[in-house]
Order: C-alpha cells, then structure tokens, then sequence
C-alpha cells in the first residue's frame, strides 16, 4: 500500500507540522490582537516575537483571504479552530460531556473530524500528530546517551491494560467532581497550552514541570512509559479504533520471525506475533520500515475477523502491585511539582503596545489585617532601579469604610541571598494625605525588597511585610543550581570516561593473555 | 486468526485485579469530591460574556483557550497555574488591565469569545445593544467613597464617559453613581479612572444562567 521508505520522511513531516502548529496558533492569535489594535509598528525592535509577527504580517495583509483565515484561527491542541474549522481532542470532547453532564451541539461538530479520523485509522493522533510523542522519542533516542555514560537504562515494564484503568478512573473523577482536570494533565494539552502561555506571556507555567517529569521518568526508569501504560487519550483512541480499517499485516510466508519489529516498536505490541496489529497500534509504521524482509505492509482490512479472538500475551503477573507503584509515583511527581512551583507573580506582564505609554499600575500588594484591608501599589507599577517611585497604601476598615488616619511608620529593606537584609529607607513616619499614605523611594539596584508597614490594629503595633520586585534580578539560586548541575554532568563524565578505559585495558590484557597462551 | 487485543480476563486475574481496582475507584472518588467546583465559586471572578453561573462554568469550560485568543482586545487571561486545580487556565478579565470592549471594534454577529467557545461555557451573545444588555453580566461596578476624587473635594467624571451603556449616573460636582441593573460589568470605568488604586472597581457577582436561551441557533 505504501512504499516503506516513504512512511518515516512523511511521518516525521506530519509530526513537525504540529509542533509548527502549537508555536503557530497562539503567534496568529498575538498577531491578530496588535493588528486590531493598529500596533504593529509600536512593538519593541528587538524581540523576536516582534520580528514573527511582522513576517505573519507581510504574508497576510494584503490578502483578505488570508486575514480571514487567520481571523478564524484560535486555540490549542486541546480544541482549537483552524480557519475556521472547528476541532476538539476526543478526550476532550468526552471530558466535557461528563462533566458537564450535557451535549453542546458546537463540540460535538468539533468532535466530527477527529473521531471519525480514530474510527477509521485508528491510534494515528498518537504516532502522526501528537507532540508529546513526538518529544518522548527524542527522549528514548537520549538513552544511548545514558549508555555511553555507563548509566544503567532500567526498563520497568508494566501492563498495557493500566491505561484502561487510568482512562477510567479519570473519568470517574471528573463525572464526581463535576470538573474537567485531564486538561492539566493531559500532555499535548498541556504542552500547547504552556507554548501558549510562554508566547503571550514570556513565561511558562507549571506544566513545564509535569512534561520535564515524565521525559525524565522515561528516560531513567521505563521506557516510554506515559504512552504505553498510562495515557488516556492513548487508550481512548484504542477503544475508538478498535475496529480500524487500515492495520499493519504481517505476511506469514516472507516473515523470517527475527524479532526486529517487536525491538522497533515503540508501544510495545508484537507485530511478529500477530497476523494483524491490534486496537493499541497508531498505525506509525516504524516496525513496517525495519523489516528487511518486507512481510509488514499496510493494509485495508475489514474489522469483522479481527473480532473472532487472541491468543494470549505471556501474562505479567505482578501488573497489580506495579499499578500501585505507578500511581504513587504519579502522586509523588505531582506532589514534587507543586514543590517546584515556587512563586511567580500573579497575572501577565502588563499589556502595553508602546512602553512609553502611561499605564495605570496594575500590580497590586493586598494584606489583611485586624479589621483593614491594606492595598499597596507603586507607581510605575514595576519600579526601575535608580528612578524614583512612588508608593500607596491605602488602608480600609471592613465593617465601617472608614479609612486608617493616623500615622504608619514604613521602612524598607533590600534582600540578600546569603547574609542579612540591607535597610535602604527609613523608618519613617508618614501621615494620610487624601484618604492615603505615600511616599516616595528611589530604589538602589535589581533586587527583591521588603516594604515593611507598621500601623496600629487593636491597641497593637502590626508589622505588615510587602515583597516587592524592582528590576530584574539575577536570581542568585539559579545560578547556584546550574553550577550544581554542571558538575555533576561533568563527574558523571569523569566516571563514565574511566570505566569505558578501564574495560579497554582489560579487553587489551585479555588479549595479551590469549596471545601468551 | 491472532490479534493483539489481549483483553480477555479469566476469574481470578479479575478478582485479583479488583483488590487494587476497589481503592483506587475509592480514591478516585474521593478526589472527584475533593474538587468540588461549587465549593470554589464562592471566590468567583470576572469572566468573559455570556459565562455560566461559576460551578457550572467550572465544570463545563475545557481550558482550551480560544477565547484568550479570540478576544480583539487582549483583555481575556488565562489563570495561572497558581490559581489551584479547579481554576489553572480558565478564562477570566482584570479590568483594570485590558477592558472588554464588547467587540466593539471589529466587525463580528456574535461577541467572539462567545462565538468560538466550543463547549458551552460562554453562551453566544449578538452584538446588539438589547442582546448585550439582557444578557452580559461579568461583575457590577462599585464605587469607593474614600477614594473617587469627586467626592473628595476635586472632580472628575472619567467613568461617567468611559462607561458604553450608560449605566453610570452623574450628579452634582460630577459625583459618579452606578445604575446596577444596567451595568454590565465591561470595566471600561475601573480602566478609565485617574486614581491610584481606582475608586471604581468591577466586583463579580452570581451569574444568572444563560443555557439554552439561544436554543435555535444552528
């Protein structure tokens, strides 16, 4: 049906272009907000989203078709509308139904496409189009790298089934709760929604974290494990594609049963088992480009025999109690997440198109304490080093409205990562002016401060501290982690460098010996 | 003929596999309870047009972002993931960022965000005075006394232009006062205002339900 040698250049290309796709959508989307907005040419030079969304601009301005077109286009890989065409994951489309216990006639058209694509081909989202895929065979590429270190590359094996479960038992949470989780957790959402967040926001989020996890998993502990054993998208297009009309078929008379196929493939099946892959086969091709003696080819088959039955896989008995290692691993990489997730401000840069343009600050510091709110803000929002800055507390009573009118006393203090704070205002008292407290600070350097206000609650004094950033800061932590990190590569390739002379030495003496005999 | 759809369960594999399948369902469960959206709309925020009342916007929003993209203005955000589970990457507005502007100045039927949202979370909304407001209600408009400037010896009346259904009421000296039933939460007001934290801010309120009201729409 298909040339083998064309399967992986065209496999890769379809794989490349949906990578394109979830850098491209939210760069469409940004282009079309600063093209609303007549901005274009008010956008910083040297950055290169700018430069991208200028070349979108070349391309698409002078032809309404196009404009159109790109007008239409919004979304992730979650669900996402291109040109106009409306398509939502499967996984999505059935996430939604249970948890908001109703059909929406728009999801449902935009479910069309992609089910009836599963039906028909099968798993072919997973090995074709799915970026996490995609990256988590880079990642199985990486352990020949582990190998040349001398690191040991475990390949913990669980059932395939396990799935299933993880498909159900999602599902049973989101049909309790009420609530669609899977897309925080579900990989090529989450990638597309964290590029997403990084092109429109400059930083990514916390499902870096989770991607980071699995890959490093992966790489260390079992072999494309997330694919295998755990998706549930993975096993809701199994379930979807169980009666596909194109498969892998195994020629019985050219097939030399060398095992190559069950090596190459990367979801664990056994095309040299089997007459016909099953339900679990996405259809990549890569077992039907490495058999040299050509007995696999794609081919159309009815579904109607594939029903009549199995021959059993050997039975892996101890599947139950390795489930249970795999969800508390999954537990504890989720509970590490929240871990890492240290802090980041709340809510995006501020959206400006020309940075000279006068913003209203939007950062605010709210605090409660006793019977007030206190709502600090600065002006300029995000304060610059060596320019002066004015900064407002405004202090409520809840119960009566009535604003705090003595005095506060406020002293601010510079952070050190190692040793203690510097004091660079104050303290100094200062009395309301027009239902609020000001004062002005010229902050000295890029560092992280401490605002601290003192005011009367109750009868007591109340020390109430403000973190705030002015500048950007060079994280002194980071950079101690990267040299962390970058001796152990390096004392990792120490070692691996001496085992491999130590095994050629020996390899060596051996000969001598033998020569000797 | 062989295949490869090992699915097949004998009695005691199945037993067996219920001893992990029980807890793990029970667990399931727990945590399906643990993320009660009706628990979390207490502290609701201000939405796009057209949204669900809070619960059941939480649980029928997808977090696929189409309407963060689709909004002409950049005034929809997405939540961080700081927000916690039940929120991360649902859509919500900071007025005082980047106000909604009702699409006011790009040519739509429908409020775009309504238009492409695929699951239901945003009911479609016209872009026709009547449909606007009949059905948009992001938060209402309130005024801080202590802060607005009319009412502290100077005047102003930035809100009282800013607002584009006219649900701001103007008195003597300029003084600002909100027509509630009539504002519809855009926040125009809280960007426009001069004052440093604004006197006018847009606070969310319980949403009225909105499903199936535009029941024939193809």
């Amino acid at each position: 049906m298909m040339n083998r040698w064309v399967i992986a250049p065209l496999r890769r290309l379809t794989q490349m272009t949906t990578l394109a796709l979830v850098v491209l959508l939210p760069l469409l989307a940004l282009y079309s907000h600063y093209k609303q907005a007549h901005a274009i040419a008010d956008l910083p030079d040297n950055q290169w989203r700018t430069k991208a969304i200028r070349e979108i601009d070349k391309t698409v301005a002078d032809d309404p078709q196009r404009a159109k077109w790109v007008q239409e286009t919004q979304g992730t890989l979650w669900s996402a509308r291109i040109g106009g065409v409306s398509l939502s994951d499967p996984l999505a489309g059935v996430e939604a139904i249970v948890s908001s216990r109703s059909l929406y006639q728009p999801m449902l058209w935009s479910l069309l496409i992609p089910v009836a694509a599963t039906v028909l081909l099968g798993r072919v989202f997973c090995g074709w189009f799915c970026p996490m895929n995609t990256l988590l065979e880079v990642v199985d590429k990486g352990r020949r790298v582990l190998r040349w270190l001398e690191i040991r590359d475990r390949d913990v094996r669980f059932s395939l089934r396990n799935k299933y479960v993880v498909l159900g038992l999602s599902l049973l949470i989101v049909a309790v709760a009420g609530m669609p989780f899977l897309a925080l957790v579900y990989p090529p959402a989450v990638i597309s929604r964290e590029v997403h967040l990084w092109i429109f926001g400059g930083a990514f989020g916390l499902g870096v974290y989770l991607i980071l996890l699995i890959a490093a998993f992966e790489l260390f502990v079992s072999r494309r494990w997330w694919c295998r054993y755990v998706c549930p998208g993975g096993a809701l297009y199994s379930l979807l594609g169980r009666f596909r009309l194109i498969r892998v078929r195994r020629d019985t008379q050219k097939c030399v049963r060398c095992g190559d196929c069950v090596k190459i493939c990367q979801f664990d099946l056994r095309p040299m088992l089997v007459e016909t892959t099953g339900m679990e086969c996405t259809n990549c091709g890569s077992c039907i480009r490495g058999c040299d003696s050509d007995a696999l080819s794609y081919r159309f088959v009815l579904p109607l025999p594939v029903i009549a039955k199995p021959a059993a896989l050997p039975k892996n008995a101890d599947a139950p109690k390795q489930f249970v290692v795999m969800l508390l691993a999954g537990i504890v990489a989720l509970a590490g997440c929240s871990a890492v997730y240290a802090h980041h401000i709340l809510g995006l840069p501020h959206y400006s198109y020309k940075e000279n343009y006068p913003q209203a600050p939007t950062l605010e510091y709210p605090a409660k304490t006793g019977p007030y709110d206190v709502l600090m803000t600065s002006y300029p929002g995000k304060p610059v080093p060596g320019e002066p800055a004015t900064i407002t507390f405004y202090i409520k009573n809840r119960n009566t409205n009535e604003v705090y009118a003595k005095p506060v006393t406020v002293r601010v203090l510079q952070t050190a990562t190692f040793g203690a704070n510097t004091v660079v205002y104050g303290p100094e008292t200062h009395p309301p002016f027009d239902n609020q407290h000001k004062f002005t600070i010229t902050f000295p350097s890029d560092a992280e401060y401490i605002v601290e206000l003192t005011m009367q609650v109750e009868g007591r004094e109340e020390v109430i501290p403000f973190l705030m950033v002015a500048g950007e800061p060079s994280a002194g932590t980071s950079i101690v982690v990267l040299l962390a990190a970058s001796l152990v590569v390096f004392i990792i390739a120490v070692r691996a460098i001496k085992i491999k002379r130590q095994r050629r030495r020996q390899s060596q003496q051996t000969a001598v010996s033998m020569e000797a005999v | 003929m062989k295949s490869e759809t090992h699915m097949s369960l004998d009695r005691r594999s199945f037993l067996k596999s219920l001893t992990v399948l029980a807890p793990a369902s029970a667990a399931a469960i727990a945590t399906g309870m643990w993320l009660d959206p009706e628990a979390d709309a207490a502290h609701a925020c201000i939405r796009p047009p057209g949204a669900l009342p809070e619960a059941d916007f939480l649980s029928t929003c997808i977090r696929c972002m189409r309407c963060v993209d689709a909004c002409p203005n950049h005034a929809i955000k997405s939540m961080p993931a700081s927000a916690g589970p039940l929120q991360a990457g649902t859509p919500f507005l900071k007025p005082r960022e980047q106000a909604c502007m009702l699409c006011s100045r790009v040519e739509t039927d429908y409020l775009r965000c309504t238009a492409v949202c695929p699951s239901g979370a945003l009911q479609p909304i016209q872009k026709t005075l009547s449909d606007v407001l009949d059905k948009v209600r992001m938060g209402v408009a309130r005024i801080d006394f202590n802060l607005c400037y009319s009412y502290n010896h100077y005047t102003c009346g930035t809100c009282y232009h800013a607002c584009p259904v006219g649900a701001i009421k103007i008195g003597l000296w300029e003084k600002p006062s909100v027509i509630e039933d009539r504002c519809i939460g855009c926040g125009l007001c809280e960007r426009a205002c001069i004052r440093y934290p604004q006197a006018v801010r847009i606070e969310a309120i319980e949403r009225p339900n909105q499903r199936g009201a535009e029941e024939g729409r193809a």
